[in-house]
């Protein structure tokens, strides 16, 4: 029992990152875009939000800067893809490089080689007072202000695009610009939004890693995370309410991992690390026949 | 009829990049009245309406809504000023239902989704134009002529007051088509002005109170009803041009008679192909095409012709059957194993299926041959110097404008590039030819040019089977006329049999 | 007609090289705002980034040294690039390859095998290594449309531990060093330097020619072509879809399989984890950028990798002397691209 507990709550905390970047490829993929830059957004963002939150000791800071270095490399990508009609995966691509790059110079240049590794300021804990007791659910929510708000996220995200008017409008967009188009949609506008919005999500994943989860900062803090997440948005099929539990699945298998390697006894714990990664492609296999993609991700929209 | 004009457009102008496409053009349409825009392919029809629904800015012009100057940036501003298209291809989102496609853009209610509510008001507005259509099923299931439906019904839907309607029969049979007009006659009724683009004089001739005629980016003239006749729209539609016109504006070519071969070149058995959701597939199709003859095959687009030529080339899609060549069966062959037997393809899309746009000519005059002796060195390397020498060849024997066979083919006029298409059919000597479409969008004379290689090739014994849209070329040119509905070939005609109502009948299945 | 022949051949030939002045100019200039910002000075800075590779014979060998495997790497990237697919692999497989490499070269040791079997075989090994790993993502695409992009970063983690693997496995660790390495290779199965260039240049040059007339003058090559061109005209004639991108995978992983055996066996001699990266980054991220620039023309390749490594040698100098941290021209080498990707859509000159 107290290891089921343990394990939803270390699992939720690691939902919450790749259930975020998933959902910001899902929103900007409903509008066509497909970003696969997580990677470097995330570690861009990582570096830039625990700089903020060590320098300001203000956990609150140092996740806006994660949001908002992600929301610019949102406006970079929906910028240079709808104005020079750049492929999105070379644009992406270059992004993540773009991305690491710069993460490891902020942040030897601001912080650079230190005896001891600095620490970030603690995020809050919520508990509410019954659930606090309930075993089990109570890893659910015995959880810091992150993972609520990723609960948030999901719900209005859910609610966004199947239960509005403007959802369905922004869902068109990705199935098909022209329709939108005709009908008085504003194809590009609402694609540079989700892409900003979708990317600032993605950007406090990233900052998540160093201030709540190891405390600080180091490189290639996100281990392929933002790639993955590339995976789960496809798996969920680009839905929201099935990102998140794509999060949990993948965050579990983590998690796993973890545990099997401390028992690992004669197989080399090695190969308990490489599960994540290969438990991604069995699941994309298993999965490749129930996926639909937003029928016309990947390219640029004009009306001429 | 009101004579109060609607809607005006003043000393418009629109250039893409060098090719001017709109000339100062003036038009304007009376309320209440239903408008032809007549013109042949490229003529700036679309255009023009394109630039009235806001999807297009005008270089120079002044749009005039009831007299009153307004500004259309985009569809937004169209729609809110009663403006509403329904455009050739359809404009619906294939995975949304027709209530969510007709909802889809609306200013009122954008934080809920009203879907039932709305879904009332949808269905009385349908039925009040003699319209019936399922209203939560995924759009991509249903049928061109419904999905038009669903378009005009959003329209209004909008309050439009002008609906435009782009080349509306492209995808309707016959009986659709009156439907069509029927539903137009009734929006008039309800104060409706409609403007139908067509390059089609009959459907001018029976829908319109009156037409304009516009040719290369100008305006012709204007004829009300009394005055229309085909005379006077055929010279307004083409006066100028040198062609031998004959009653449908078709080139005049000669079918020699020649003796067909004993035995068959190809003998189809009993083939046929899966149905799915986008075609019906091929049930029990059977025939025979000889030597020394050209078999067309007449339907109306989507009724499997295309998983015929398909089959024709690629056995193995075919579920049950069998496909003869030279009395060898081909059934499960890979492509070029069939080329090998004697076949070649011309295919039906040229740019999309046909032709590596961004490769030179020779490198598209190697495809489909690059697996053949001649044109390999050891198996492994390519012969580029036979592959010039051989495009080269084309390019002459079948007139390519070209300076070279090293320029990319997209380069090309469409015209040229079907002659390449073609002229990579007969690099080597084959026994039998399936063509579809071949003169799909081409001027005239390269028409005329293709049709002359096509009797050429029948005079020198070659089989073509010549899947082809439009019938009046398919009786112009063919031995015998095959027809295909809904997957089933519904008979065959031979040439002195030809009779135009008779096989159109058949092609939309009566 | 002559002089209008020269003009036209020499208009797109301006054109295409001043988009990569343009793009290098820029990238140079938000090079400099920011050493600028850090306080460095702009013109020593340019001067030691650019100049360092050709100042002694120490810096160009350093260059030759990175420009070999970088060849290979972009190979790698290039070839499945040519039917639009992204091989971000290249890094595992190069890691795979010197690996396998090694496992052979060590487990084969005690038969004190010459240098004239060992060699091939060990390069064999790596070439199929590479290839083999690169050919799960190609077959993964090819029977179940899993985006190549995934699944090679995928492997690229499965290889990265692949390596902590053997480099730490009681059998062919060495117990004296702290990080994970091996026991070194036997002499027979290393590859000499020759003055102080590293004499796996020449299969880096087999390379080039490898791929040149693959593409130009096979029918392989006009397959992959034509897929690239259009997928559904060469599908219409009779190319195989599925083949051809396995084809490609197989391909481009073998190249930089075989880029990593040689790095073990001139360079290093030993499996070192880490060994397929230069100033910290991967030579696979390097082999992508270098792709992008020459926009996936095998033929630019060479030249493309040999500027960059330029790049790459200043980088180290930078960092050595003058403190600048790596990551700035890294930084500058990704917005190179990006400007050279955006101002060639701009201005797209073809044929």
């Amino acid at each position: 029992m107290e290891f089921l507990n343990n394990f939803v709550t270390q699992t939720m905390v690691y939902t919450t990152v790749y259930t975020l970047v998933a959902l910001g490829i899902v929103i900007a993929g409903r509008t066509g875009i497909f970003n696969v830059s997580g990677e470097g957004v995330m570690l861009a963002a990582a570096s830039s939000g625990f700089i903020t939150a060590y320098l300001t000791g203000n956990w609150f800071l140092g996740f806006l800067v994660g949001a908002l270095m992600g929301a610019a490399f949102g406006l970079m990508l929906a910028f240079i893809h709808e104005t020079f009609k750049v492929n999105q995966f070379i644009l992406g691509i270059s992004l993540v490089i773009l991305g690491g790059g710069l993460s490891d110079l902020i942040y030897k240049i601001v912080i650079g080689v230190r005896l001891s590794a600095p620490e970030a300021p603690p995020t809050p804990v919520v508990r509410i007072p019954v659930i606090s007791n309930i075993p089990i659910i109570s890893g659910f929510f015995n959880q810091d202000v992150i993972v609520y708000f990723m609960y948030a996220a999901t719900i209005v995200a859910y609610w966004f695009f199947y239960k509005t008017k403007i959802g369905l409008e922004t869902r068109a967009i990705g199935e098909n610009p022209k329709a939108a188009d005709v009908v008085g949609v504003n194809v590009v506008g609402r694609r540079y939004l989700a892409t900003i919005i979708g990317s600032a999500l993605i950007g406090v994943a990233g900052a998540y890693l160093p201030i709540a989860i190891t405390g600080t900062y180091s490189p290639d803090i996100s281990a392929g995370r933002g790639f993955m997440a590339i995976g789960i948005a496809i798996f969920a099929s680009w839905k929201p309410q099935r990102a998140i539990l794509g999060g949990f699945l993948f965050a579990a298998i983590e998690v796993i991992s973890y545990q099997l390697q401390l028992i690992s006894g004669n197989i080399p714990y090695q190969f308990f690390l490489m599960l994540p990664f290969v438990s991604v492609l069995i699941i994309m296999m298993i999965f490749r026949k129930q996926v639909e993609f937003p029928a016309s991700v990947g390219k640029p929209y004009s009306r001429e | 009829m009101n004579k109060e004009i609607f809607v005006e457009l003043r000393n418009v102008r629109k250039v893409f990049g060098e090719v001017v496409a709109l000339h100062d053009v003036n038009f304007s349409v009376r309320k209440g009245e239903i408008r032809g825009l007549l013109g042949e392919n490229g003529a700036g029809k679309s255009t023009l309406m394109n630039i009235l629904y806001g999807l297009y800015r005008p270089d120079k012009g002044q749009i005039f809504i009831e007299g009153k100057e307004v500004k259309i940036r985009s569809p937004f501003d169209s729609i809110k000023l009663g403006i509403g298209m329904v455009h050739q291809v359809s404009t619906l989102v294939p995975e949304f239902t027709a209530v969510e496609n007709i909802m889809l853009g609306t200013p009122e209610d954008k934080l809920t989704l009203p879907l039932k509510k709305e879904s009332k008001r949808i269905k009385k507005m349908a039925e009040d134009l003699g319209f019936e259509f399922p209203l939560n099923v995924k759009v991509r299931e249903l049928p061109a002529g419904v999905k038009q439906k669903i378009e005009i019904v959003r329209a209004l839907y909008r309050g439009a007051k002008l609906l435009i309607l782009d080349e509306p029969t492209t995808s309707l049979v016959e009986a659709e088509f009156q439907q069509l007009l029927k539903s137009l006659k009734m929006l008039v009724k309800k104060g409706v002005t409609v403007i139908f683009i067509t390059h089609k004089i009959r459907e001018v001739m029976d829908a319109c109170d009156s037409v304009t005629v516009l040719r290369r980016g100008k305006v012709q003239g204007t004829l009300e009803r009394e005055k229309m006749s085909k005379e006077s729209l055929v010279k307004l539609m083409f006066m100028e041009k040198e062609i031998k016109v004959n009653e449908s504006a078709l080139p005049k070519v000669e079918l020699p008679e020649i003796e067909k071969s004993k035995e068959p070149v190809c003998v189809v058995k009993n083939i046929e192909v899966e149905a799915s959701e986008k075609t019906p597939g091929l049930k029990n199709v059977s025939f025979e095409v000889y030597g020394g003859e050209i078999f067309g095959v007449a339907s109306v687009s989507g009724n499997g012709e295309k998983e015929l030529a398909e089959a024709m080339i690629k056995p193995s899609i075919l579920k049950s059957g069998d496909i003869i060549i030279n009395g060898e069966s081909v059934n499960g062959l890979p492509t070029l194993k069939v080329f090998s037997k004697g076949v070649f393809y011309t295919p039906e899309d040229r740019i999309k299926e046909g032709i590596l746009p961004d490769g030179s000519i020779k490198e598209n005059v190697l495809l489909g041959h690059h697996a053949e002796e001649r044109f390999l060195k050891r198996n492994v390397f390519i012969d580029w110097e036979e592959v010039k020498k051989v495009s080269e060849r084309v390019v002459k024997d079948y007139n390519v404008f070209t300076p070279n066979v090293e320029i990319a083919i997209r380069k090309l006029s469409g015209g040229n590039i079907q002659k390449v298409i073609i002229g990579r059919a007969f690099v080597n000597p084959i026994d039998f030819l399936v063509t579809h479409n071949p003169t799909s969008g081409l001027d005239i004379s390269t028409v005329e040019f293709i049709f002359e290689k096509l009797v050429e090739i029948r005079s020198k014994g070659g089989a073509i089977l010549w899947i082809n849209e439009d019938l009046d070329e398919l009786m112009i040119l063919s031995d015998r006329i095959g027809v295909i509905h809904k997957g089933e070939l519904k008979g065959i005609f031979n040439r002195d049999e030809f009779d135009k109502y008779k096989i159109g009948l058949l092609m939309i299945g009566g | 007609m002559a002089e209008k022949k020269d003009k036209k051949v020499l208009g797109p030939f301006l054109r295409n090289i001043s988009v990569y002045l343009i793009a290098i100019l820029l990238a140079f200039a938000v090079f400099s705002v920011l050493v600028a910002l850090m306080g460095f000075d702009i013109f020593r800075a340019l001067r030691t980034l650019t100049t360092t590779s050709f100042k002694s014979a120490f810096g160009f060998q350093e260059t030759i040294k990175k420009t070999i495997p970088l060849i290979f790497t972009t190979y790698a990237f290039t070839i499945p690039f040519m039917i639009k697919f992204f091989n971000i692999g290249g890094w595992g497989q190069m890691l795979m390859g010197g690996t396998v490499a090694t496992v052979v070269g060590l487990s084969l040791a005690p038969l004190n095998l010459p240098a004239v079997v060992l060699v091939p075989l060990l390069l064999i090994s790596g070439i199929l290594a590479g290839g083999l790993f690169a050919l799960i993502a190609g077959y993964l695409k090819a029977k179940y449309d899993i985006n190549p992009i995934i699944s090679t970063i995928m492997l690229n983690f499965v290889a990265a531990l692949f390596v902590n693997f053997i480099a730490t496995a009681p059998r062919f660790k060495d117990p004296l060093e702290g990080h994970p390495i091996t026991i070194p290779l036997p002499k027979s199965a290393t590859l000499p330097f020759i003055g102080g260039i590293p004499s796996s240049i020449i299969f880096a040059i087999l390379a080039i020619i490898f791929v040149y007339i693959l593409i130009k003058k096979t029918r392989l090559g006009y397959e992959i072509t034509a897929v690239g061109y259009n997928l559904f005209a060469a599908q219409t004639y009779g190319i195989n879809f599925a083949k051809t991108i396995m084809v490609t995978f197989l391909i481009g992983g073998s190249l930089a399989g075989l880029g990593g055996a040689l790095e073990i066996m001139t360079i290093h001699g030993k499996l070192i984890e880490g060994f397929a990266k230069t100033s910290g980054a991967q030579y696979g991220i390097f082999g992508i950028l270098t792709s992008l620039i020459v926009a996936g023309d095998p033929i630019g390749v060479p030249i493309a990798a040999f500027l960059m490594s330029v790049l790459l040698v200043g980088a180290d100098a930078l960092q050595r002397t003058m403190q600048i941290p790596v990551e700035l021209v890294f930084l500058s080498q990704a917005l190179i691209v990006l400007f050279i990707v955006v101002i060639r859509k701009k201005f797209s000159v073809r044929r």
